[in-house]
Parts: structure tokens; C-alpha cells; sequence
């Protein structure tokens, strides 16, 4: 009884319409991936380009840390990325994880003599560029 | 490093980080709301919606990792140890 009555609600009232809730509503939609992808994209572009220059002038040493740190970056705003799709279906908050890559990154630079601290945490905010970019050129 | 460089820097780092993620988590939870009720009202701009909160959030973060940054170099690459 109660499951009709639950049926003949969703039938007529389209916000009870689950079905079509879950089409219109897929977590992974393609506005949002393509998002991640244009965003990914410029942040891999900005690594090679300043990875390049450091290398050039400052010498391998500071290219390694920078990439290091560049892909520790982007790592964590796929993590952020991954939490952020998570929340509102799987999860109620977002996840704290993504935290942790520049703690390990600090960690690791400063124990190992190869990387440098400074061009590592430069390389690390280089997605922040490529967010203002694709915040930027938002319509 | 003498004992009071190390206390006082042992205390900035806590500051740093305590203080420095007040003013993000209450704005990424006040956005993480405002996101995940208009996701509600209109599902089919759940893809903007989203973008425009994974950016917010990652601009917010910043301010974060900034202060935790700070602290780490503080507790392991302290500049001040003698």
C-alpha cells in the first residue's frame, strides 16, 4: 500500500521522479570532467614551460624539484577534485586527504638532499595559475 | 637551536595552522551548502555547479596550505635555527 502510494507520487510529481534524478544528475557529468580536463591540460602545459625555464637558468637540480613539486600539485587538486564530486551523493563534507600531499611534500624535500624546498613549493602552487586562467576565462 | 627559538617556533607552527584554517573552513562549508542546495533545486546545472565549487574550494584551500606550509617549514626547514 505504502509503495503505491510512494509510486503514483513519483509518477505525477516530477521532483519525486527519481529515475530522471539520477539521468539529469549523474555525479560524473560532462561539464565537470571537462572542467577537470581544461584545467589538468593548462596545469600540465604550465609545468613543462617552467620546468623548462628553471632548468635552463637555475640548473637540474631546481627543474627536478619544481617538477616534483608540480605534480604534487596536481595530484592533490585531483584529490580535491575526487572529493568534491563525492560530496553531496557519497559523502557530506569534503575530504581532508588531498592535505597530506604538501605535508609529504615539505616532509620529502627536506629530507632528501636532491630536491629543494623553495622551487618544490613553487612547483606545487603552479596549479594555482591554471585555475585563474580557466576561472578567467569562465563565460 | 637554543630552547626558545625552538618553543616559540614549535608555537607559531600550531598558530599558523589553527588560525590560518578558521576563516576556510567556515567559508567552504558555507559554499559546500549553498552548492549542494542548488545542486538540489536544479540537478541539471549540477556540472557548473560543481565547477564553479571545485574552484572555490581550491582557491579557499590555498589560504590553508599556505599556513600549513609555513608551519612545516617552521617544525623541519626552520630558517631561524642557528
Amino acid at each position: 500500500m505504502a509503495s503505491e502510494t510512494v509510486e503514483n507520487c513519483s509518477s505525477h510529481n516530477p521532483l519525486l521522479d527519481f529515475d530522471s534524478l539520477d539521468s539529469s544528475s549523474g555525479v560524473k557529468s560532462d561539464e565537470y570532467l571537462e572542467l577537470q580536463f581544461r584545467v589538468f591540460r593548462l596545469a600540465f602545459l604550465l609545468t613543462i614551460f617552467s620546468v623548462g625555464i628553471a632548468g635552463f637558468f637555475w640548473g637540474i637540480q631546481a627543474g627536478a624539484s619544481l617538477f616534483v613539486g608540480a605534480l604534487s600539485g596536481i595530484f592533490y587538486f585531483r584529490l580535491l577534485a575526487r572529493g568534491v564530486e563525492r560530496l553531496g551523493t557519497s559523502s557530506k563534507i569534503v575530504g581532508k586527504v588531498q592535505l597530506l600531499v604538501p605535508v609529504l611534500l615539505v616532509l620529502v624535500s627536506s629530507r632528501f638532499p636532491q630536491l629543494d624546498l623553495i622551487p618544490a613549493l613553487l612547483g606545487f602552487l603552479l596549479y594555482k595559475p591554471a585555475l585563474i586562467i580557466q576561472f578567467l576565462s569562465m563565460p | 637551536m637554543d630552547s626558545i627559538t625552538t618553543a616559540a617556533s614549535v608555537v607559531a607552527a600550531g598558530l599558523a595552522v589553527g588560525l590560518g584554517a578558521i576563516g576556510p573552513g567556515i567559508g567552504q562549508g558555507s559554499a559546500a551548502q549553498g552548492a549542494v542546495e542548488g545542486i538540489a533545486r536544479q540537478p541539471e546545472a549540477e556540472g557548473k555547479i560543481r565547477g564553479t565549487l571545485l574552484l572555490s574550494f581550491a582557491f579557499m584551500e590555498s589560504l590553508t596550505i599556505y599556513g600549513l606550509v609555513v608551519a612545516l617549514v617552521l617544525l623541519f626547514a626552520n630558517p631561524f635555527a642557528g
